[in-house]
């Protein structure tokens, strides 16, 4: 039990610390959920910027399904792959008049109707480093070795979600997340990372407000 | 006797660190070598009903790309690409058209197969790279251009156009920069073939060589 506090302390402390604000606006709310259909969430990827992150994605669906089992997330990766070569970064449908144009398809209208998806969220934003500083050296030799010096960097995240409803063609929603926070490590013979979870603040507070979105329970 | 034990192992310990330390100085130096690799779906369209021959030349089948750097503080790369990329546009191909048959060389008045429609002669005439510490962005990049001849069963000229692709990756905590650099180049294969899929029928000379084609199938 004392090992457990102790843990859960050192988590605690070892942690920077992350401010985040989550805005959304909905049109159109399901009153009971999404039911039998399922959701894809997917990065925008087609811009000079670096793009949204896989990781992201892949964490904002794990937090969806893992609060609310009955919501099936289909994975980017399979939902890509299944519609190739219609979602990829230059393919990728920008508005709801370009889906629409898209699913006169007649092959892209079948798959779409076999993945019985009812919502596409397309996430866009990036989580990038926008301060660091302090130096840090490690040295190493015979006699052992270690650190000294303190590092610190600033992480901060943006991400706004697009809700499509496909049934109806319309977007009924958006989300917006920021989360900033910074990290250090000071070293005096043994480095202390003290992390700031910029990127997975980011994701539970786009998570829980998709969750409130999507679930019936929330 | 404990005491002497554990000074040895920390003496051992230190050897070992040591040794690993100057062996990860040392790679850090080396050539980085990629052979990409990666699973590329089957574009869904629905099929031409053509038959379409293939030709893969040398250069193409066993693409490789090698840059040699100026910084000592580099590596040299050596990325390879010739495999992907036969088996990227053989699913690409064989899910555009009806049949795809492979060429063992490339079509000559001589060597005439009458049951192909045309053939794709592919090549790819430039490859770029960038890496986060050249650019100071956090993403990894492939850049191709590709260049294709569109010819006859007997090799006469049909079409010939060029087309571009691109593929980029972020870094990703524990991702090495050879396995970045792989999903960069999966990328640009996976751009290369969504940008085939959509443009091949817009090629003004395939536009035409279609119409054609697809009236005398039907006449």
């Amino acid at each position: 039990m004392h090992r457990v506090l102790l843990l859960a302390a050192a988590v605690v402390l070892l942690s920077g610390c992350v401010t985040t604000t989550v805005d959304e606006l909905i049109f159109n709310e399901p009153t009971e959920g999404i039911g039998e259909s399922t959701v894809v969430i997917l990065g925008r990827r087609h811009g000079s910027d670096q793009g949204t992150e896989p990781d992201f994605i892949t964490c904002v669906g794990k937090h969806i399904s893992k609060r609310d089992k009955s919501i099936v997330v289909t994975g980017e990766v399979d939902f890509l792959n299944s519609l190739y070569p219609w979602f990829e970064p230059r393919t990728a449908p920008l508005s709801l008049a370009d889906l629409r144009k898209l699913i006169r398809r007649e092959p892209v209208a079948r798959r779409m109707a076999e993945l019985n998806t009812r919502y596409i969220i397309w996430i866009g934003g990036s989580t990038e480093r926008v301060d660091s500083g302090g130096s840090m050296s490690c040295t190493i030799g015979p006699g052992g070795g270690g650190c000294f010096g303190f590092a610190y960097w600033s992480d901060e995240a943006n991400y706004e979600a697009v809700i499509w409803d496909f049934a109806d063609q319309a977007e009924v929603g958006r989300v917006n997340t920021t989360a900033f926070g910074q990290s250090y490590i000071p070293a005096i013979i043994i480095p202390i990372p003290l992390i700031a979870p910029v990127q997975g603040t980011a994701c539970n507070g786009m998570g829980d407000k998709l969750l409130k979105f999507l679930s019936g329970k929330y | 006797m404990s005491a002497l034990t554990i000074s040895d192992n920390v003496r051992k310990f230190l050897h070992y660190t040591a040794w690993l330390t100057i062996v990860l100085l040392l790679s850090a130096c080396g050539v980085k070598q990629v052979v990409v690799k990666g699973e590329f779906p089957s574009p869904l369209v629905s099929k031409l009903p053509l038959t379409l021959g293939v030709w893969y030349g040398d250069d193409f089948a066993n693409h490789e790309f090698f840059d040699e750097t100026t910084d000592r503080a580099e590596s040299d790369w050596k990325v390879t690409t010739g495999q992907a990329q036969v088996q990227m546009w053989d699913i690409l191909l064989g899910g555009m058209f009806e049949n795809l048959v492979h060429l063992k060389t490339r079509p000559t008045a001589d060597s005439r197969n009458q049951s192909i429609d045309a053939v794709l002669i592919p090549h790819v005439e430039e490859f770029q790279y960038a890496l986060p510490k050249q650019t100071n962005i956090k993403v990894y990049e492939i850049w191709m251009r590709y260049r294709f001849e569109m010819v006859t069963n007997g090799g006469d000229a049909i079409a010939e156009w060029s087309m571009t692709a691109y593929g980029k990756t972020p870094t990703a905590f524990l991702q090495s920069s050879e396995a970045a650099v792989n999903l960069a180049a999966v990328m640009a294969l996976r751009d290369a073939g969504a940008h085939f899929v959509v443009n091949f029928a817009r090629v003004p000379a395939v536009q035409e060589w279609l119409q054609r084609t697809t009236k005398r199938e039907h006449d």
